[in-house]
């Protein structure tokens, strides 16, 4: 038997999930149900937003927040997948790895044009 | 004597309605599907950002409107489930021993329900909310 | 002492004589402080001499009476019947083949169980004379907890991925490697990460943890199979820089 590849989605699975799990219930917060109950005034106008994404130091931390929850997403939903009854893993990792690795570099040129 | 042992079958796609604790943790997996869609949420917004103060309007209006505030009510739940969930099995998966004693799980989980607080109110406090 | 009548269904599979399991009702006088072990008990000694089940110690150190109770795997010796209703349903540990009425088949489990090495692989073997292998309290501490398991399979028979994937090395297994890899005097880490760090070994786990709900000593294999996790992994992405062990 040899040692399993797997390894490396999980790393990036654990970490995602430990970061997500502080970050993401209040970004969902802001970014997602704030804006509707119109509690933020002007925080979100284009302005703010710009300038407040434009600072290197935010567009890092955005950068690896978005990646590591689209590792940790894409390694569970694979999980997911097996556990719906797909057996098809190589082909089901090809599509979840492959989306990941899409939304992370579509996030490094979306941050490069703020 | 010759044997006959007798197989039960599984159900492939069903197995986890059987008992509640496999219904827990299909629900924290399904977490993944809402994490993944808000991060594509959260990439088109960037990309609205960048394109200037119309698309980035456009975004928004996107965000506020009726399946847009339903959608992230939803993420918004999932994301507290995984929270929780995650939480709960950290002290297994992190075995901290001091000595001859290990550290209580209790202990581990309430640091992390504690800095869970702190980090939510500092970016609060960055996004200009409170 | 008070006495209650229960009904005791059990599933019942004579292979010589049967196609399939069915379920055969036994109404049982038992007393107030019984556990489900002394219910089948008396159902051996005085109703029904066919009826197959393993025991032997009758206090949670043997770990052969294991069995499905209203749908929980539990130890038969350590399910009180206080805390059960008038029906109980009994069954073989799901997850293994039936060898005979409650008697499951354990061949696949020990196959696996030796694949992972379970046994202290020292440095250097030294002979007896020269005395034993010291350690202190503390290094005992950081394996003890995965050290007290008893074989008695409820774990295998409440994991999901051992039902779902039967390659699945599977959680005593594990547990009982990673009490090897975490023991001050052994040395077999690398000897056990061929099987427990392969596609059926760790990586067929996705955390479940029922395992460790159902433990009846607090093993925790769930715990263990995370933490065995953590150290591949790093050892795994290590191997790939220079002097990193492949
Ligand atoms: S880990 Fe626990 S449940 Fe599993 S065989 Fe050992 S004692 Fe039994």
């Amino acid at each position: 038997m040899a040692r399993s590849a797997k390894a490396v989605p999980w790393f990036l699975f654990a970490a995602g999930g430990t970061v997500i799990a502080f970050i993401l219930p209040v970004m969902i917060f802001i970014t997602g149900i704030a804006p509707a109950i119109g509690l933020f005034g002007d925080a979100l106008s284009y302005e703010t937003m710009h300038a407040f994404v434009g600072n290197w130091l935010i567009k890092l931390i955005l950068l690896g927040i978005i990646v590591l929850a689209a590792w940790h997403a894409a390694h569970r939903l694979r999980v997911c997948a097996h556990d719906f009854g797909i057996r098809a893993d190589g082909a089901v990792s090809i599509v979840v790895y492959g989306l990941a690795a899409i939304a992370s570099a579509a996030t490094v040129v979306a941050l490069l044009m703020i | 004597m010759s044997r006959k042992p007798y197989h039960r079958e599984v159900s492939k796609t069903t197995w986890f309605l059987k008992q509640s604790r496999y219904q827990h943790y299909m629900l924290h997996e399904i977490s993944s599907v809402f994490v993944a869609i808000y991060v594509g949420v959260l990439i088109v917004g960037l990309f609205r950002l960048a394109q200037g103060p119309e698309a980035w309007s456009g975004w928004l209006a996107a965000v506020t409107s009726p399946i847009g505030v339903i959608f992230h009510i939803l993420v918004f739940i999932f994301s507290i489930i995984h929270t929780t969930s995650w939480f709960k099995a950290v002290p297994q998966a992190m075995r901290i021993q001091r000595g001859e004693e290990i550290v209580p799980g209790n202990l581990i989980i309430g640091a992390h329900y504690g800095v869970w607080a702190v980090v939510s109110v500092v970016v609060l406090l960055v996004a200009g909310v409170a | 002492m008070s006495e209650r009548q229960i009904e005791l269904e059990v599933l019942r599979y004579r292979p010589e004589m049967d196609d399939k399991p069915f379920f055969q009702t036994y109404s049982v006088p038992c007393q107030e402080e019984w556990v489900v072990l002394d219910a089948l008990n008396y159902v051996k000694d005085e109703m029904d001499r066919t009826l197959s089940y393993r025991w032997s110690c009758h206090m949670f150190v043997c770990g052969s009476c294991g069995m499905a109770i209203n749908g929980e795997p539990k130890l038969a010796c350590k399910a009180f019947l206080r805390d059960y209703q008038t029906k109980i349903r009994i069954e073989p540990l799901s997850n293994f083949p039936i060898e005979r009425d409650l008697v499951i088949v354990q061949d696949d489990f020990i196959e696996k169980l030796e694949s992972v090495k379970p046994y202290i692989i020292p440095k250097q073997e030294k002979p007896i004379d020269q005395g034993e292998y010291l350690q202190t309290p503390a290094q005992l501490k950081a394996y003890k907890q995965y050290s007290m398991c008893i074989n008695c399979l409820l774990c295998y028979s409440a994991c999901p991925q051992y039902a779902l994937e039967e390659k699945f090395i599977g959680p005593a297994a594990l547990a009982l490697a990673h009490r090897y890899n975490m023991d001050s005097r052994d040395v077999g880490r690398s000897a056990r990460e061929h099987v427990v760090a392969s596609h059926d070994g760790i990586w067929a786990c996705s955390f479940v943890g029922a395992c460790s709900q159902v433990c009846p000593k607090d093993v925790d294999p769930a715990g263990a199979i995370q933490q065995v996790k953590f150290t591949s992994a790093v050892d795994y992405l290590t191997s790939f820089l220079p002097g990193g062990k492949r």
